[in-house]
């Protein structure tokens, strides 16, 4: 028989998340304007900043792919959000476990590389070797990172995972898993592409990289996979560490602390050149994560 | 009645020489693709019988009888290795004109099948000569010095081999895996082999199947060797004839396992021999998939890719766990059917534009749009993008890797699909985007026959991805229990969970709502690749604006001290010091002296006498 009641559910938090994230946006260019003590602009500009990009009459197209690529990226991020137990949602997530969410993560990043790529433009293309190596460099620290998580759990199913840190305190009150959080992270940073590692679009160098040739109703889809990603993601963080959530209240608060951390973080260190990240992922980070696997066996 | 077995076994070595001795275009072509089909028709029709019981054959030759059998686990490999067999054969039907490729392409065909269908050393070893001859013979037509490179180590590999099936006779005096299973299960309790006789025979498989299977640091071969051919074969030698090295790995579990799990014993609850392969495994995936990605020739990323992608075959089985073993066997059924189609996509662009660096390509995605489509959906299924093939076998690693407490292991599965996605999406990018060069503007559509090829080996990449139950369950028929459980659509395993097709839905779910939001946006206007942002300076046509070489050059910065270090160069080094020492010897002896050679001629004698020769 079918589920409406899912179906609903999974309209209504496709509605929420785009919301959300926009809204989650809005605070990071709120918070960053703050630090650097300017007023900033209001918390729902980046709504009105996508509303303007659909009302524009006329968009240029370099081909298919071109087209393609934002849409296939907003449609893999919205898969990716409904395999993750939000709150006391769970649509999807009893139907695919971490490794299937870590991958669909990163499956809108091809979307949008393909678009850059086929948008002919050498800034676009610089983008996305850049975002290509921060991702080969930041992998090692990331993988370490979900593997303690596993172990110690001993299980991949995030539903579980939320479960077992119910009944036995959150994944960061074990040592263990406390060092993973720590480079977990680090890697958090460049997975939302937040300073020090936003080297694949570094507006003050390539403009923006993969996004540079994007206006009009491509870039309004940018943004809206960009707001959905920014909310699976810091979803993400909080289900695997900060002991997930028993509703959307609760996940609210822990997805916005993930996301202070982020911004603070953001607002006080340089850029990294790419050797630089890669040389740092590949040291301190993957030594704890190393540390952290070894504990947890 | 001729014998199902030998049909399968020695029709594609039939079709090939009538193919040579023929030589007719049009018929040369008709004949190849018949007996490249045959033994997967034969497999189909074979399939249900091979579950119930396995179907023996054997051959008596002066003395030595040779015993085939068709059992689950041979019909697997034998299945797959004759799908891409028939797709290579389609393939090489638009890029191959001579009769002498046909001929030996389709007798390493031939020999692949023995491998996979033998069931005692004698076969097992013939075939595997058989196999190696004919890929080398199909090396050197183009490439005399990647051809030895090959040989030679396919020559260490085989006295390897043939200096362990030696020992194993010694002591067993059994040819046959029946009875040397048998033998050295028993023996595991007696300990008449002792540990040092056991790990010099488990060293001397492991050089001979790692050389087929590529594995590091004995891969140094592969690049030339795959670069070196007709590139529609190279589907074939990367699909399915380096999986005999992997099926040389099972075959060492099955025939020595207990025994070596007796003798060398246990390393942190791991299998002191597994946990070797699983390293080998791990090290080869790491430096293959970094050399891979710093590639500037199409065929040597795809060779490099290749090496790395059996490592995780490799990975899997050095587990040592029924789920590693379910994920091995699955990719080795993914990496030949997007392996396959990645080197079919590259024989066609390599035959319609006639360039292999990416320096001279760009572009071709207006000019090719089947075959880039094709190339799309292998690149999906290597980088591991849900729901492809590739995805469904890299999920079963990654589970079964951390499963079995190997975290670094894991990590470098991890690291590996990072690269894996750097290096196609450098493919992408060179190939098919940006600036065409004005050389290329009449490239035309691959031909129909190696687009055909394409097809046959897409639809799996597909099939098996939105429906990964139909292998598995089929693996654990073969491996005789319930190992990864769910249905044709959803696998389950004690503590994860993968549904293709919901992730499909979802996925298409997602399209759809974006879909929507751009068919109701604004309207579009198409303006050409050259036409972009340049920070304000007008750029004329002639500027060449996408980046072709040196892709990934801030990679090779960063690993400018590990890359002084190769293999490959300390191989080439040694060879020439052999040359160089043999050199030596010849001008030293051979000085053209009629004096010095009556000395020698004397010396010898005066040796021989010594000796009681004379």
């Amino acid at each position: 028989m079918f589920d409406w009641k899912l179906v609903l559910e999974v309209i209504g938090m496709i509605i929420y998340a785009t919301f959300m994230g926009f809204i989650f946006m809005g605070i990071e260019r709120k918070v960053m304007a703050r630090i650097q003590r300017r007023v900033g602009p209001p918390i729902y500009q980046p709504i009105i900043d996508t509303l303007k990009l659909l009302g524009k009459k006329e968009s240029v197209s370099h081909g298919l792919i071109y087209d393609f690529g934002p849409v296939f990226a907003l449609g893999a991020s919205i898969a990716a959000l409904l395999f993750i137990p939000l709150g006391n949602f769970q649509l999807f997530s009893a139907n695919a476990d971490l490794i299937v969410v870590a991958y669909l993560l990163e499956v809108p990043m091809l979307g949008t590389m393909l678009g850059a790529m086929s948008s002919g433009n050498p800034y676009s293309a610089l983008g996305v070797q850049r975002g290509l190596l921060t991702m080969v460099a930041m992998q090692l620290p990331y993988g370490l990172a979900l593997i303690a998580l596993v172990q110690h759990w001993g299980t991949f199913k995030l539903s579980d995972i939320v479960a077992l840190q119910q009944a036995h305190g959150w994944s960061i009150t074990v040592p263990a898993l406390f060092l993973a959080m720590i480079v977990f992270d680090i890697v958090f940073q460049a997975m939302l592409g937040l300073e020090p590692f936003d080297i694949a679009s570094a507006p003050a160098e390539i403009s923006m990289g993969p996004m540079v040739e994007y206006g009009g109703k491509h870039a309004a889809l940018l943004f809206t996979q960009h707001a959905v990603q920014l909310f699976a993601e810091t979803a993400f963080f909080a289900v695997l560490f900060l002991g997930g959530a028993s509703n959307l209240l609760e996940l609210l608060i822990k997805q916005l602390a993930v996301l202070f951390i982020a911004i603070f973080v953001a607002s006080i260190y340089p850029r990294f050149t790419i050797d630089q990240a890669a040389k740092f992922f590949w040291k301190w980070p993957t030594i704890l994560g190393i540390i952290a696997v070894l504990l947890t066996m | 009645m001729i014998n199902e077995l030998l049909i399968i076994l020695f029709a594609p070595l039939v079709a090939g020489v009538l193919a040579w001795a023929l030589d007719i275009k049009g018929i040369r072509e008709a004949i190849g693709i018949i007996g490249a089909a045959l033994p997967l028709a034969m497999l189909a029709k074979l399939y249900s019988q091979v579950l119930d019981e396995a179907i023996n054959y054997s051959i008596t030759i002066s003395g030595f009888t040779l015993q085939f059998q068709l059992n689950s686990m041979s019909w697997y490999f034998a299945a797959i290795a004759s799908l891409v067999g028939l797709a290579m054969a389609f393939g090489m039907a638009s890029t191959s004109k001579s009769s002498y490729e046909w001929l030996f392409a389709l007798m390493s065909y031939t020999g692949v099948l023995g491998v996979f269908l033998s069931q005692d050393f004698v076969g097992f070893f013939l075939f595997w000569e058989l196999m190696t001859f004919a890929s080398f013979m199909m090396v050197l037509k183009r490439n005399r010095h990647e051809s030895l490179k090959y040989f030679v180590l396919s020559v260490i590999g085989a006295y390897a081999m043939l200096i362990a099936i030696g020992m194993l006779y010694a002591k067993t005096g059994a040819l046959d895996f029946a009875s040397i299973r048998q033998a050295l299960y028993i023996d595991a309790a007696l300990g008449t082999i002792t540990t040092r006789e056991t790990a010099i025979i488990f060293a001397l498989f492991l050089t001979a199947f790692g050389v087929k299977a590529g594995a590091f640091p004995l891969h140094v071969w592969v690049p030339g060797a795959y670069s070196e051919t007709d590139q529609s074969y190279t589907a074939f030698f990367s699909g399915a004839l380096s999986k005999a090295g992997a099926y040389g790995f099972l075959l060492l579990y099955i025939l020595m396992g207990y025994k070596l799990y007796a003798t060398l014993g246990t390393f942190h609850n791991h299998l002191v021999f597994a946990y070797i392969i699983a390293w080998i495994g791990a090290l080869t995936v790491v430096i293959a998939s970094f050399l891979a990605v710093l590639q500037e020739d199409i065929r040597k990323l795809f060779a490099y890719s290749s090496v790395g992608q059996v490592g995780y075959i490799l990975l899997a089985i050095g587990t040592g766990t029924a789920l590693g073993f379910s994920g091995a066997l699955f990719h080795v059924l993914s990496h030949a059917v997007f392996k396959g189609l990645f080197w079919l996509v590259t024989a066609a662009i390599i035959l319609q534009t006639g360039k292999t660096q990416f320096k001279d390509m760009g572009g071709l995605a207006e000019k090719m749009p089947f075959t880039f489509a094709m190339s799309l959906i292998a690149v999906l299924s290597l980088a591991g993008i849900p729901p492809m093939a590739g995805f469904a076998s890299k999920w079963l690693i990654y589970e079964a890797a951390i499963q079995a407490h190997m975290p670094l292991v894991a990590g470098a599965i991890f690291l590996g699909s990072a690269l894996a996605f750097a290096y196609v999406v450098r493919f992408l990018y060179a190939v098919w985007f940006g600036q065409r060069p004005s050389d290329l503007e009449d490239v035309k559509e691959a031909p129909l026959p190696l687009l055909i090829g394409m097809a046959i080996l897409a639809i799996p990449n597909v099939l098996f991805g939105v429906a990964p139950g139909i292998v598995t369950d089929y693996i654990n028929k073969m491996l005789g229990g319930e190992i990864v459980g769910g249905n044709y659509y959803k696998l389950v395993t004690p503590t994860g969970t993968y549904n293709a097709l919901l992730v499909t839905v979802a996925l298409v779910l997602g399209l759809a709502i974006a879909g929507l939001i751009y068919i109701y946006g604004a309207k579009v206007r198409k303006i050409p690749v050259t036409n972009t942002y340049q920070s304000g300076n007008p750029v004329t046509e002639e500027f060449n604006l996408s980046i072709r070489k040196n892709f990934y050059r801030p990679l090779a910065e960063a690993l400018a001290f590990w890359l002084r270090h190769s293999f490959d160069r300390f191989y080439e080094r040694v060879a020439g010091m052999a040359e160089d020492f043999a050199d030596w010897l010849r001008e030293g002896f051979y000085n053209g002296n009629v004096q010095s050679y009556s000395w020698y001629l004397a010396i010898v004698l005066l040796i021989l006498a010594l000796w009681g020769v004379l």
